[in-house]
């Protein structure tokens, strides 16, 4: 028993341990709650999206030498708007549009890092973040626009929930779909940007679809939703920054830690879907079989 | 002019030119089927799911280009599987897939040392290393799959507009599975050129181009093809040109192409739409 304590606390003795910590637990509750208000609007395609729209504003801010949350923040809002007007057009395939934002943009992104000297490298960091090199002033950041987040979906969760569950309600009531799609879409923009530090772009759609879609499985009201969400995703991150740990200091394997949380996420589900498969596989065989007798 | 064709004085980028342009018209024709029946979602996460493949290939020194198709089809059948008969389309096991196999793609990658330069590469596409084998391959991979289509349109078209009466009529569900493993090979088929994360963009946005000039499914297929190769040339030509990464040109280029299209097709409607008018008030 001692033993598993110290395998689960040990890691978190050095300092930039602790740091990692803590903006991944901030992180997992950020994402954990936008998460399931992503899956109840069926939003994972967009979220996806918005996490390759928002690279040319980081790659941008990188090669000009400026602040990464500044540049994450201005593209953030332009990529949340365009996809917002992308989602809505009825001219035009919407995903085939959102496809062809997401992939201008991200290209963009690409082109600028290009052009600089070590490409490769940076690239790599400004996709999967460095969760093991976050300072002070990176939590302080991200815990801000996690109350600011947080707070506009407080703010409008009436309506939100209206525009959820009776889309044309929503509508003749006189709100405007619009502006409701759009703060939606900005506060996942938002969550983006706050994760961009810790686990880059590439991985913080992990953060935001799949600790929700293991709540699903779980449970279905909304209150029991978030704080499951939130949940799973602290203990991924706890286990994701242990295991990581522990097999580079005591193994000699490297194990980039957040793509370690990202697959531990991964894996809580795939147990859950499996058991819940396994319970209704054989609660039909026992109806069955009472029928039978 | 004269300068453009000096460019491709090389035979590297002769042989990259050639690729584009095969990729780009494999992806344009086989992208009438992504639009058709609203995948884009399910490619992007064909493409990541190669991810994993393609690093553990590499760590266990089989072929690259094998490990990625294993483990796109291994998810194919998977979320086929999981998912019956809903819609594939912001699915919810879509999602975790794509998301979990970019996490296990970079864990499997840090364990290795000196691997970021090619994990560019498998990212974005490195069009100008491609050799005589990815040509090769990219073209055997586009016969079969465009032959493969080619040979069930009928029913594939059918299935896309009335899935119940394609389903009355009792033709199966594993045509479903067919198509989402074509698509499957030409994301991997593509992969050398423009990388798992703008896979998607070559395979929708040509297509969607095309379905601006046109309605019928062939059509849009050969339409898309045009337009996929002239993203390849003008997107090489550009990168060549001006020292920008290859493979985004040309996704880029797409986009311009799509842009384009949308403005000379929406003046010729409105042109249209007003000379209707002023006949109407003339008479």
């Amino acid at each position: 028993m001692l033993g598993i304590i110290r395998f689960l606390t040990e890691p978190f003795a050095p300092a930039y341990m602790q740091r990692s910590l803590v903006i991944s637990l901030l992180l997992a509750a950020l994402s954990g709650v936008v998460g399931v208000v992503v899956q109840l609007r069926r939003l994972s395609f967009m979220t996806d999206a918005l996490t390759h729209s928002v690279f040319p504003g980081i790659a941008i801010a990188f090669v000009a030498g400026e602040s990464l949350f500044v540049g994450a923040l201005i593209a953030g809002a332009v990529a949340a708007t365009l996809l917002t007007f992308a989602a809505r057009s009825t001219r035009i395939d919407q995903d085939a549009f959102m496809a062809l934002v997401l992939a201008s943009l991200f290209s963009i992104g690409v082109i600028v890092v290009s052009r600089h000297r070590s490409y490769s490298a940076d690239l790599t960091t400004l996709l999967f973040g460095r969760v093991l090199a976050v300072d002070t002033a990176d939590i302080i950041t991200t815990a801000a626009v996690a109350v600011v987040a947080l707070g506009v979906l407080v703010a409008i969760r009436k309506e939100l929930l209206l525009r959820a569950f009776d889309e044309t309600g929503a509508e003749a009531m006189g709100y405007s779909l619009l502006r409701i799609d759009l703060a939606v879409n900005l506060v996942v923009a938002l969550v983006v940007v706050a994760a961009v530090r810790a686990v880059g772009t590439a991985l913080v759609v992990a953060l935001l679809i799949t600790p929700a879609a293991t709540a699903r499985l779980l449970c279905s009201r909304l209150q029991s939703l978030m704080i499951s969400a939130v949940a799973i995703s602290a203990l991924a991150a706890w286990l994701g920054l242990v295991i990581s740990y522990d097999a580079s200091v005591h193994h000699g394997i490297r194990l980039a830690a957040g793509a370690t949380i990202v697959v531990v996420l991964t894996a809580l589900f795939a147990v859950v879907a499996i058991a819940q498969a396994l319970r209704t596989g054989m609660a039909r065989r026992r109806t069955l079989a009472a029928v039978a007798t | 002019m004269r300068h453009l064709l000096d460019l491709y004085d090389s035979g590297l980028l002769r042989r990259a030119l050639l690729e584009a342009v095969l990729v780009g018209a494999l992806c344009g024709a086989v992208g009438a089927h992504v639009v058709l029946r609203r995948l884009p979602f399910f490619t992007i996460t064909v493409a990541h799911a190669t991810f994993p493949g393609i690093v553990f290939a590499s760590i266990i020194g089989l072929s690259e280009l094998v490990g990625g198709l294993a483990f796109a089809a291994l998810l194919v059948v998977v979320i086929y599987i999981t998912t019956g008969d809903q819609n594939l389309d912001n699915n919810t096991a879509v999602g975790v897939a794509l998301a979990g196999s970019f996490g296990l793609g970079v864990m499997l990658q840090s364990t290795q040392d000196g691997f970021s330069k090619d994990l560019t590469a498998i990212l974005v596409g490195s069009v100008l290393t491609v050799d005589h084998r990815d040509v090769v391959i990219t073209s055997v991979v586009g016969l079969v799959v465009l032959g493969a289509l080619a040979g069930a349109h009928k029913e594939l078209v059918f299935r896309a507009f009335d899935p119940e009466g394609a389903a009355a009529q009792g033709y199966p569900r594993l045509l479903d599975l067919a198509l989402l493993l074509a698509v499957a090979a030409t994301v991997v088929a593509t992969i050398p050129a423009v990388g798992t994360i703008l896979a998607v963009a070559l395979l929708s946005v040509p297509a969607m181009t095309a379905r601006l000039v046109t309605r019928r499914v062939s059509t849009a297929m050969l339409a898309g093809a045009a337009y996929g190769a002239a993203s390849g040339v003008l997107g090489l030509t550009a990168s060549a040109e001006w020292d920008f990464a290859a493979g985004a040109s040309i996704v880029l280029a797409s986009a311009m192409l799509f842009v384009a299209t949308y403005g000379v097709v929406g003046a010729s409607r409105w042109t249209t739409r007003r000379r209707a008018i002023q006949a109407v008030a003339a008479a």
